[in-house]
Parts: structure tokens; sequence; C-alpha cells
């Protein structure tokens, strides 16, 4: 039994889309109680600014802490813990840590005018992050992007006052979050 | 490697065997969401898993989720070295070409 070259690219052709499907798989099924966390923790953050607004540095603050500590949990429920010890662990951290530093650096240098502003600003953060993710490892992360993007401009320019913005943020973005998150369980 | 490995060789178990590779180390991967990799029918990937189980090459797994019967197939290490073997040969033809 021997191959032609042909017949050996073709293989390894084979090899190399069966590696690509399943790595997205994957990435898609692991990413999907960490949507679900974050978009629980993203309507509460929001619906809380909106409704009392003298908390929400408070409250952000507590509910960051939590959405790490419930990441650390989601990731020790793997059998291995790979994510906690391996080359991911520091990586994800240290993203996160640099997505918060980035948005808080942003509203120091330029200071948000209005309540607005200031709930925007992450949604669209948030849904480029998304495209971007999507664009190295699979398509239902560009589509829920462009969504999470679309809808935060849309409530932007057309609600007005603070509460009704933040409880509009909280629902189009934690409910994206949460029905990406419930959609990626399906594939 | 003169010959290629009969075991991989083969369509479907080369597809499962690059699914499966493209993990990390120890984790596995749902019967449903191979099937949807590999695209072959249910008794046609059984089939081929089980001659994989039997060379060595992939470790299965059954338990719940619930009351939903669950199937996990995982690469074993000697699955690992066949599977990187064999592509090392692919590539050597091709390098040879």
């Amino acid at each position: 039994m021997s191959l032609s070259s042909e017949e050996a690219a073709a293989s390894l052709n084979q090899v190399e889309e069966a590696k690509r499907r399943s790595s997205q798989l994957y990435f898609y099924h692991r990413s999907s109680p960490h949507l679900i966390l974050w978009g629980t923790i993203w309507i509460i953050g929001y619906g809380g600014t909106g409704l009392f607004p003298q908390f929400s540095l408070h409250l952000w603050l507590a509910l960051v802490v939590i959405g790490v500590g419930g990441g650390i949990v989601l990731n020790k429920r793997h059998p291995d813990g790979r994510f906690q010890t391996g080359p991911y662990a520091w990586r994800m951290a240290a993203l996160w840590l640099l997505i918060l530093f980035f948005v808080f650096a942003t509203y120091a240098i330029l200071k948000p005018t209005d309540g607005k502003q200031f709930c925007a600003y992450p949604a669209l953060l948030t849904g480029c992050a998304y495209v971007a993710i999507g664009l190295w490892r699979g398509l239902r992360y560009v589509i829920a992007g462009i969504a999470v993007v679309a809808l935060s401009l849309f409530g932007f320019y057309q609600i007005d006052g603070l509460i009704p913005t933040c409880l509009w943020f909280a629902l189009i973005g934690g409910g994206a979050m949460i029905l990406t998150g419930l959609w990626f369980r399906t594939v | 490697m003169e010959q290629p490995d009969p075991t991989i060789h083969q369509p479907v178990r080369l597809k499962i065997m690059a699914a499966l590779k493209a993990l990390p180390s120890g984790e596995a991967l749902e019967f449903v969401r191979l099937k949807a990799i590999v695209g072959a029918t249910e008794g046609n990937l059984g089939a081929h898993i089980t001659t994989l189980e039997e060379s060595g090459y992939v470790a299965v797994e059954k338990d719940f989720v619930g009351k939903r019967p669950r199937t996990l197939v995982s690469m074993s290490p000697q699955g690992r070295r066949a599977f990187d073997a064999y592509v090392a040969y692919l590539q050597e033809i091709i390098g040879a070409s």
C-alpha cells in the first residue's frame, strides 16, 4: 500500500479540516458557561446601575470579583483543571485585567459626559471583542458581536434617559451573552 | 514508516483521530459532536471507534448527564504517537515528490 503525493496532500487537507472543526467546537463548548455567567453579571450590573446609580462603582467591583471567582470555579469543574495550570490560565486572567484597565483608563482620559456614554462604551467594546475573537475562532462569535454592537448603537441613539438606557444595555448586553452561551451549547 | 498504519489510513478513522488530536491532551469529545465533525452515520462512526479502541488508539467512556446517556471518546498516548507518525508519513510523501 503506497500513496501518491496528491493522495497524501488530500489526506493532510482532511486532517487539517477535521482539526479545525474540532478545535472550533471545543472552543464554543468551553465558552458557553462563561458567557452565561458574564451575561448574568452584566444584567445585574447594568440593571443595578440604572436603578441605584449611586452604588454603581461598588456594585461593578463586587460583580467583577464574583465573575473572576465564578470563572475559576467553572474551570475547576473541568476534570483536569487545565485552564488553571496550563498556559491559558495567566493569559485569560491577563486579558480580563487588560480589558478592565482599558475601560477605566479610557474613562479617565476621555471622561464620559453623561451616563449613556458610560453605559454604551463597555457594550461596544464587548461587541467588538466578540467580532475580533470570532475572526479567529468561529462565525458564531462574529454574529453575536455584530448583534451587540448594532443594538448598543441603537440604544445609545434612540433611547433617552439614564435608567431606560441602562436597562436596555442590561437587556441587550447580558441577554446577548446568555443567548450566545446557550446557542454555543447546542453546537 | 514504509507502509502507512492501516488502522489510521482509513479516511473516517483518520478524521476521528484528527478531531481528537485537536483537543488538549486528556480531553474527550462527545460522540454526537464527533459525528458532526466527521460527517459519518451513527453506526459507521461507532464501528470505526470500536476498531480504534481495539487498537488502543482511543478510549471510550460512557456516563449519564442527568438521565441522558453520553459517550465520550478520547485519544490515548499510543494513539497520539501513531497519529503523529502517520502525519509525518504523509508529509514525507509530499516532501519527496
